[in-house]
């Protein structure tokens, strides 16, 4: 463990030169949407403000979110990021095991008390005492409480740690509980998605390592810079949503127009996150542009909504036609610009309809909750 | 981790949480003179994927069972969409067969090429092979996060990702896999880029890993020619491996039982490239997939009395119970223990190299590390054919539709091996959904008959060194089946 050492000492000592800290100040300042002014203010803060450990646990989850956060577009910024972080205990990452790993852990908890940063990976399963998962023979439940006493801020990556997701899905035969749920008093990031993009996990991990303070939360505690915005509002294929254009089914003659993707279940109108601008895979793609619906992961309970793949079309037979129920969510967002509540009680009210018709009830009286 | 003495004199060791690997794992081991004598391995994460799929519409499979892992999601995705298809008897179009093939070879060959850098190389780099005449060069390549190959193979990676990028849309957690094909259609422009992809990881490939063709590697016939490698072929990593694998015996580490299974991989127009079968000390042989039964006895899993086929499984946890030991179930073919991954598809392929390997001194360590590789080569040059063989403007994805009742079983190979998904549909709703995943096999427990599953029989011999808690042999061979733990048991 090294001692209290400056950013910029850790990266030179990771062989990254003078040169490409700059840059990676510039790109920093650009990808959190930042002005050129700020490169030297970021320069200085790493050269002077002394590294923030991060401890990396991971719970009940499927290890996606390490999986996309190793893949950041740029690999400088990668680089960067993982030599500020070190990864000081990833178990997935790290060189050392078993003992070793649980020694650095205690090391890095004493030496920086108060001053790290808990990200955690998954979430903790409550049935049982917690026996459905097991870390170092204790459950996960312990260890998160644990290391997270003593964390400055917990970053709570992807949708397991920020809501629960498929794994709460009903029975969720573990209970498995997100971590905001069971840990109470520290201030929690929640940077949800099932996984989150890499650029995103990076942007709000360099954030709070260069200015010292949590990213501004919107009031569900996601960074405002990468989930205010909704998928549909900066969707490539918005403007055949707003003609009544849709893709009917895959390869159908709208797919191969690339015809909006609402009738094949998407759930762009309804989900905050920045897929449709940063996309995936270095920018590549993300998962409408591969004609497929948005399956809304970085949505609380997006695994109990109905069916991915149910037409919306079905709600004809409650008397609420697709191209009136498309027109009125389009309408109250177009009127409601930044204001992200009042589209989501309007969208709300459109996933309850879709939910009671999966349950083969009659629900007459979501137009009035839109309102 | 602890040590503690157990009643006959031997040593206890409790081995874990095991980093490096995808999810947790913990080994018991017992040990005399030096040596495993036994080995109990436990998974001990259990979410009930199976559990939760079911009640739910059989489609919405596509999106929750790859949540499964979020490493071999693409895999996940492939045997739901098999099996949806399978109820449905749909097949899916030429352009989405090809695409699929495309999109599961490059999830499987980004996870070889993980393994070998980042999960199981990295251990030659620990101090304790200091005075081994190949640990400064293993150390400068493969030091875990700082090595030279380890930060070029992550970004040969993150390359070869693009491919699931363009067609798929992301990656982890791809949506584009259908029962009747794929979600998007490639054109020619996406053809040019693909392509370019490929040339880029075959060039990083050619030039750091194997310091050949891939064609040279593919074409490895003899444990001869492998030696030859070993003594005088091109630089590179993977001639570094030979050598540390030669100095540490590593083909005398880590057998198993020499029997192994293979659904086949990456369906074509007749066969599949890597055919279908269960290799044996008595030959090939088929799958009789109706033979396949998971057995409960040490599992914290109700119904323990029979073994259930995965159509007629079920999953109820059952903590309270001492005899269990992981929430894995043990899968059986025949009654008999399985080992799966990309030794299994070669050999029963026929890869004359990886007979020879497994012929001579089993299935070892070595054997496993080099089946991968070879296959990587293998792979990457099939899926070059299969960016060629897409056609532009031809029907991506067939349409099906879901009848109120049937099952159907998806069968696909990770790149940890055989994984098949068990669907059964009734009133339209998912009724029964059983998985087994190629760690499932590998790792599975004890049967009732107090059988050892394949790496609980693989670590019975390994040495421990004076002192070690964590003994490194242990790890070699646990790592040299690339376990992904949060498969296992789902």
């Amino acid at each position: 463990m090294q001692g209290l050492e400056t950013f910029y000492e850790v990266m030179r000592r990771q062989g990254i030169t003078r040169r490409s800290f700059l840059k990676y100040c510039s790109l920093t300042a650009a990808a959190l949407g930042l002005g050129p002014e700020f490169v030297p203010q970021i320069a200085h803060a790493m050269e002077t403000k002394p590294r923030t450990p991060v401890l990396w646990l991971h719970g009940l989850e499927c290890t996606c979110c390490s999986e996309s956060f190793i893949r950041s577009a740029h690999p400088l910024a990668k680089d960067v990021v993982l030599s500020m972080i070190s990864l000081d205990y990833d178990d997935t990452l790290m060189a050392s095991a078993g003992h070793q790993a649980e020694a650095i852990l205690h090391e890095v908890m004493e030496t920086y008390k108060g001053n790290y940063i808990l990200a955690v990976e998954g979430n903790p399963p409550l049935n049982e005492d917690g026996m459905f998962c097991i870390v170092g023979g204790k459950p996960f439940l312990d260890q998160l409480r644990f290391v997270a006493k003593d964390a400055k801020a917990i970053i709570s990556w992807g949708s397991c740690a920020s809501h629960g997701c498929v794994q709460a899905a009903r029975p969720n035969p573990t209970r498995a509980t997100p971590v905001h749920e069971v840990i109470t008093d520290k201030p929690i990031i929640k940077v949800p998605g099932c996984p989150p993009i890499a650029e995103v996990m990076t942007g709000v991990i360099t954030y709070m390592l260069t200015f010292d303070r949590i990213p501004e939360l919107d009031r569900q505690g996601r960074p405002k810079m990468f989930y205010s915005q909704r998928i549909h509002d900066k969707c490539y294929r918005r403007p055949h949503f707003d003609a009544g254009q849709f893709v009917e089914a895959f390869d159908d003659e709208g797919a191969r127009k690339g015809y909006c993707l609402y009738k094949v279940g998407c759930k762009g109108p309804t989900t905050y996150n920045a897929c449709s601008t940063v996309r995936w895979n270095d920018g590549t793609s993300f998962p409408i542009q591969a004609g497929h619906g948005c399956i809304g992961c970085s949505e609380d309970g997006f695994w109990d909504r109905g069916s991915w793949y149910a037409r919306l079309t079905d709600l004809h037979g409650v008397g609420f036609g697709i191209e009136a129920n498309a027109d009125k969510v389009g309408l109250t967002a177009a009127g409601v610009v930044g204001g992200a509540v009042a589209v989501h009680a309007a969208i709300s009210a459109l996933k309850r309809a879709q939910h009671k018709e999966d349950n083969g009830s009659n629900g007459s009286s979501r137009t009035g909750d839109a309102a | 981790m602890s040590a503690n003495s157990a009643p006959e004199g031997t040593t206890r060791l409790v081995v874990g949480p095991f980093n490096r690997v995808e999810g947790d794992l913990e080994v018991r081991l017992e040990a005399a003179q030096g040596r495993v004598e036994a080995a109990f391995v436990s998974s001990p994460l259990f979410r009930g994927f199976e559990r939760l799929l079911e009640g739910r519409d059989p489609r919405d499979a596509l999106v929750i069972a790859p949540r499964i892992c979020g490493i071999c999601s693409v895999s996940q995705s492939h045997a739901a969409a098999l099996a949806l298809a399978g109820v449905q008897g749909l097949a899916p179009t030429e352009n989405g067969r090809v695409a699929t093939n495309l999109l599961v070879a490059t999830e499987n060959v980004a996870d070889h090429l993980s393994h070998f850098h980042v999960f199981f190389m990295p251990d030659f780099a620990r101090a304790l092979y200091a005075d081994r005449p190949w640990f400064p060069r293993a150390e400068a390549r493969f030091k875990a996060a700082r090595g030279t190959a380890v930060r070029a193979a992550l970004e040969t990676r993150t390359t070869l990702l693009h491919i699931l990028g363009l067609l798929a849309g992301r990656w982890p957690h791809t949506l584009a896999i259908q029962p009747g094909g794929v979600t998007r259609g490639a054109d020619s422009r996406d053809k040019m880029r693909l392509a370019a992809t490929l040339r880029a990881v075959r060039g990083a490939l050619e030039e750091r890993l194997f310091g050949a063709k891939l064609e040279r590697v593919a074409e490895l016939d003899s444990v001869a020619a492998l030696e030859r490698w070993r003594a005088t072929g091109p630089e590179g990593d993977f001639r570094l491996f030979l050598e540390i694998a030669a100095d540490l015996a590593l083909d005398s580490l880590g057998r198993a039982y020499d029997r192994y299974l293979s659904y086949g991989a990456y369906p074509g127009t007749e066969a599949p490239l890597y055919a279908r079968g269960i290799f044996t000390g008595e030959g090939l042989g088929d799958v009789d997939t109706s033979a396949i039964a998971e057995d409960h006895t040490n599992a914290r899993m109700e119904g323990r009395t029979r073994p259930h086929h995965p159509f007629d499984g079920s999953t109820f946890p059952d903590a309270e119970d001492d005899t269990g030991y992981s929430w894995c179930k043990a899968p059986r073919l025949g009654g008999l223990p399985f080992e799966t991954g990309a030794v299994a598809r070669q050999i029963v392929d026929g890869h004359p190299l990886i007979r020879d390997m497994v012929r001579r001194a089993g299935g070892s360590v070595q054997a496993r590390v080099v089946a991968r590789l070879v296959e990587t080569a293998r792979t990457l040059i099939a899926m070059e054919g299969w960016v060629h063989a897409l056609r532009p403007g031809e029907r991506w994805c067939a349409q099906g539709s879901m009848p109120g009742h049937g099952r159907a079983a998806g069968l696909t190979e990770a790149a940890r091996g055989a994984l098949g998904h068990w669907l059964r549909v009734e009133n339209g709703r998912i009724a029964g959904y059983q998985i087994i995943a190629p760690t499932t096999w590998n790792f599975s427990p004890r049967d009732a008959a107090g059988v050892p599953g394949p790496l609980e029989l693989a670590l019975v011999g390994a040495p421990i060194r004076p002192g070690e808690s964590t003994p490194v042999a242990v790890q070699h061979i646990v790592r040299s089946f690339d376990p992904c733990m949060v498969c296992t048991v789902h």
